[in-house]
C-alpha cells in the first residue's frame, strides 16, 4: 500500500489517468492502468503465456536434471560438467527474466507477464533482479541438496514445481485459502516422504525445511503482508503504539537487566538488532531464527545481570522491552507470514516456536498494555501516553542509561546550562536589589535629612553687633573707661 | 521408567520418540522454574542449563517408549495472564503450580484451569495441580485436603512437592509421562502423530483461528 502511495505521488499526468489501451475508458491503478475490460483481456493473455513459459521452464530443468542424474552415476568429472551447464543455464533464465522486465519498462502496453508487473512496479529493475537473484540462489541449493536424494530428490522437485505452477494459479485467492494450500502441501509431501520415499525420519525435518526454503523464498513477494489483507494497517498500528510508548522505561516494566553493565547493554544491542533483521529475511524458519538468536541474547543479558539462569518471569517482560525499543519493522506482518507459511509444528512446539509464541506473547501485551501493567496511575499514564511529560524527568538520572555519550553529554551540558541560567537569573535580581537598596539609602538618607532639617530649621540670625563691632572704631567703647582727658591742676 | 540422558536417543526405541509439549503454569515465585531447574538438575547433574530454564526438553523412558518432554516455562506475573493463553497452543499437559504457603497462589491456579477449561476439552489434555514448597510446612496455608479435593472435583492429577529438598519432583513428571502415554495408547496414536504429519492441517486450522489475531 505504500507502494500504491508512491505511485499516486508519481502519478500526476493527466493521460496517465486513461486505459493504456486507448481505448477512452479511464484506466485504475489496480489494473496496471487498463480499464476493467482492457485489463481482464490483458491479464488472461500474460497468465496464458506464463503458464506456457513455466512448463516449458519446467520440462525443460526436469529434463536437465535426468541428465545430470545420469551423468552423475557414471562420472565425477561429468557431473561437474553437467552443473556447470546447468548454472550456464541459470544465467541465461534470468538474463531472460531481466529483459522481460526491460521490455516491460519501455514498451509502450503494460501488458507484460503478470509475474513480472508488481516487482517492477514495486522495485524497479535492480531490486528485481537482486531478488530473482536470491531466488536462483536458493533453486540452485534446493537442485543440489536434492541430488543427495538421487530418484526421491527428483520426485520432491517435480512436486515442489507443480505446486509452484498451482500457487500460481492461485493468487487472487484470500491468503487463508494460500496459506491453507501451503499447508497442505507440506501435509502431503511430508505424507509421500514417508511412505513412498522412504526418507528416514532424522533426515525428514531437514528435507521439509529445504522444501520451505524453496517454496517459500518464490512466493514471499506475492504472500507477505498482501494487499487483500490489512496487515500492513496492522503493522502500522503496532509502530505507532511502540512509538507512543517510547517513555516506558525498564523499571516500570520490572526489566530484570542491568544497562548499565557494558556486556549487558552490548547483548540488548545485539537483541534488538536481531528482532529487525528478521524482517530482512525471506523464508519463515530464517524469520524464527533470528526470533530465537535475539531470544539468546536476552537470556545472556539477564543472566549476567542477575548471576542467575532466567525464567520466563524475567524473560517475557524483558523481550517486550526489547521490541518497545527496538521497534521492529512490520511486526504484524511477519507474524502472520510466519503463522501462516511455516510449518506448523515448528510453531507449537521446539524452541523455535517457544520463543515465535513469546513474541506474540509480547506484541499482544504491548497492544493491551495501560496503566495497571506498569503499575502507574491512569493520570500519569494519560499524561505519558498524550507527551505533556515525561516521567524520565523526575527519575535521579535524567537521560537513559544506554543513551550514547553524545546524548549523554549534551544532557550534562544542558543541565550546567540550565543551572548557569539559574544563577544567572539570581545575580540579576540581587544585583536589582542591590541598586534599590541604594537607591532606598539614599532616598533615605534625603528623607532623614530632610526631616531633620524640617524639625530643626535652619534659623539665620541677623548678625550680632557686637560682634560687628569687632573690628569697627567703638568697640566695647562704652564699658571702657573714657579716654583719659588732659587735666588743668594749676589753675 | 528411569529417566535418559537427556542428549542421547534412546537406543531401545527405533521408532522417534513421542514428543509432548507441557505448559508450566503458576504465579510468579510460587517454583515453576525451580521445579524445572530440579527436574534437569537431578538429571545432568554436572550440566545446567546454560541460558536459562524457559524452555528445555527432557527425554524420558517409561515402559519400553521413549517420550521427549518439551516443558514450556511461562511469564506468572499477573499482568500477563491475559496474553498467556497463546502459550497453548498445541500443549499436551499443563503444570499447574501453587505455593502452599500462599493461598493466593492456589486461587491463581484455579483461575489458570478455567483458563485451561476455556481453551480445551477434557481429555485434550493432561493437567497436573501441583503444591510446591511443602519445605515451608510451618506457614502452609492450602492443606493438602484443599489441593486434594480441588484436583478430584476437575479430575487433574494431584502431587505435593519440594524443588528445594527435591521431593517428588521428578514423581510429578513421571505421572504426567505417564498419564500422557496412557492416552496415547488409548486413542491408538490416532489423535497425534509421532512427527508432522497427520494432524498438521486440523492444527493449522486451529491456529489461524486463535492466533494472535486478539
Amino acid at each position: 500500500m505504500s507502494l500504491k502511495s508512491e505511485r499516486r505521488g508519481i502519478h500526476v499526468d493527466q493521460s496517465e489517468l486513461l486505459c493504456k489501451k486507448g481505448c477512452g475508458y479511464y484506466g485504475n491503478s489496480a489494473w496496471q492502468g487498463f480499464c476493467s475490460k482492457c485489463w481482464r483481456e490483458e491479464y488472461q493473455k500474460a497468465r496464458q503465456r506464463q503458464i506456457q513459459e513455466d512448463w516449458e521452464l519446467a520440462e525443460r530443468l526436469q529434463r536437465e536434471e535426468e541428465e545430470a542424474f545420469a551423468s552423475s552415476q557414471s562420472s565425477q568429472g561429468a557431473q561437474a560438467l553437467t552443473f556447470s551447464k546447468f548454472e550456464g543455464k541459470k544465467t541465461n533464465e534470468k538474463s531472460r527474466k531481466v529483459t522481460t522486465v526491460k521490455k516491460f519498462f519501455s514498451a509502450s502496453s503494460r501488458g507484460g507477464p503478470k509475474k513480472e508487473i508488481p516487482e517492477a512496479k514495486a522495485a524497479g529493475p535492480s531490486i528485481n533482479r537482486q531478488a530473482s537473484l536470491e531466488t536462483d540462489r536458493a533453486s540452485t541449493e534446493f537442485i543440489e541438496f536434492l541430488k543427495t536424494f538421487h530418484r526421491t530428490g527428483q520426485e520432491i522437485y517435480k512436486q515442489t514445481k507443480s505446486f509452484l505452477e498451482v500457487m500460481h494459479h492461485k493468487r487472487e485467492l484470500s491468503i487463508e485459502e494460500q496459506s491453507e494450500g501451503v499447508q497442505d502441501f507440506y501435509q502431503n509431501v511430508a505424507e509421500r516422504l514417508q511412505t513412498r520415499g522412504k526418507v528416514p525420519p532424522e533426515k525428514m525435518e531437514k528435507v521439509m525445511d529445504q522444501i520451505e526454503k524453496y517454496v517459500m523464498t518464490r512466493l514471499y513477494k506475492y504472500v507477505f503482508c498482501p494487499e487483500t489483507t490489512d496487515d500492513e494497517k496492522k503493522d502500522l498500528a503496532v509502530q505507532k503504539r511502540i512509538r507512543a510508548l517510547h517513555w516506558v522505561t525498564p523499571q516500570m516494566l520490572c526489566v530484570p537487566v542491568n544497562e548499565e553493565i557494558p556486556e549487558v547493554s552490548d547483548m540488548v544491542v545485539k537483541a534488538i538488532t536481531d528482532i529487525i533483521e528478521m524482517d530482512s529475511k525471506r523464508v519463515p524458519r530464517d524469520k524464527l531464527a533470528c526470533i530465537t538468536k535475539c531470544s539468546k541474547h536476552i537470556f545472556n543479558a539477564i543472566k549476567i545481570t542477575k548471576n542467575e539462569p532466567a525464567s520466563a518471569d524475567d524473560f517475557l517482560p524483558t523481550l517486550i522491552y526489547i521490541v518497545l525499543k527496538g521497534n521492529p519493522p512490520r511486526l504484524q506482518s511477519n507474524i502472520q507470514y510466519i503463522t501462516r507459511f511455516c510449518n506448523p509444528s515448528r510453531l507449537m512446539t521446539g524452541e523455535d516456536g517457544y520463543y515465535f509464541t513469546n513474541l506474540c506473547c509480547a506484541v499482544a501485551f504491548i497492544e493491551k498494555l495501560d496503566a495497571q501493567s506498569l503499575n502507574l496511575s491512569q493520570e500519569d499514564f494519560d499524561r505519558y501516553m498524550s507527551g505533556q511529560t515525561s516521567p524520565k524527568k523526575q527519575e535521579s538520572e535524567p537521560w537513559a542509561p544506554d543513551a550514547c555519550l553524545g546524548v549523554k553529554q549534551m544532557y550534562k551540558n544542558l543541565d550546567l546550562l540550565s543551572q548557569l541560567n539559574e544563577r544567572q537569573e539570581r545575580l540579576m535580581s540581587q544585583a536589582k536589589k542591590l541598586e534599590k537598596d541604594l537607591i532606598d539609602w539614599t532616598d533615605g538618607i534625603a528623607k532623614e535629612v530632610q526631616d531633620i532639617v524640617e524639625k530643626y530649621p535652619l534659623d539665620l540670625k541677623p548678625p550680632s553687633q557686637p560682634l560687628a563691632a569687632i573690628d569697627s572704631e567703638n568697640v566695647e567703647n562704652d564699658k571702657l573707661p573714657p579716654p583719659l582727658q588732659p587735666q588743668v591742676y594749676a589753675g | 521408567m528411569a529417566l535418559v540422558e537427556g542428549n542421547t536417543q534412546p537406543e531401545s526405541a527405533s521408532q522417534q520418540p513421542y514428543v509432548f509439549k507441557v505448559v508450566l503454569l503458576g504465579s510468579s515465585s510460587v517454583g515453576k522454574s525451580s521445579l524445572a531447574f530440579r527436574l534437569i538438575k537431578n538429571d545432568f547433574k554436572d550440566i545446567l542449563p546454560t541460558l536459562g530454564c524457559a524452555f528445555f526438553t527432557q527425554m524420558m523412558e517409561l515402559d519400553g517408549s521413549a517420550l521427549k518432554l518439551e516443558i514450556w516455562d511461562t511469564a506468572g506475573q499477573e499482568k500477563y495472564h491475559s496474553v498467556c493463553h497463546l502459550y497453548f497452543r498445541g500443549a499436551n499437559a499443563a503444570i499447574l503450580v501453587y505455593d502452599i504457603a500462599d493461598k493466593d497462589s492456589f486461587h491463581r491456579a484455579q483461575n489458570w484451569w478455567k483458563e485451561l477449561e476455556n481453551e480445551f476439552q477434557p481429555e485434550e489434555i493432561v493437567v497436573i495441580l501441583v503444591g510446591n514448597k511443602t519445605d515451608l510446612e510451618d506457614s502452609r496455608e492450602v492443606t493438602l485436603e484443599e489441593g486434594k479435593a480441588f484436583a478430584e472435583s476437575k479430575k487433574l492429577l494431584f502431587v505435593e512437592t519440594s524443588a528445594k529438598l527435591n521431593y517428588q519432583v521428578t514423581e510429578a513428571f513421571i505421572a504426567v509421562a505417564r498419564e500422557l502415554l496412557r492416552r496415547e495408547e488409548q486413542n491408538g496414536g490416532q489423535s497425534r502423530q509421532r512427527s508432522p504429519p497427520v494432524d498438521l492441517k486440523e492444527t493449522a486450522r486451529a491456529r489461524k483461528v486463535k492466533c494472535c489475531q486478539d
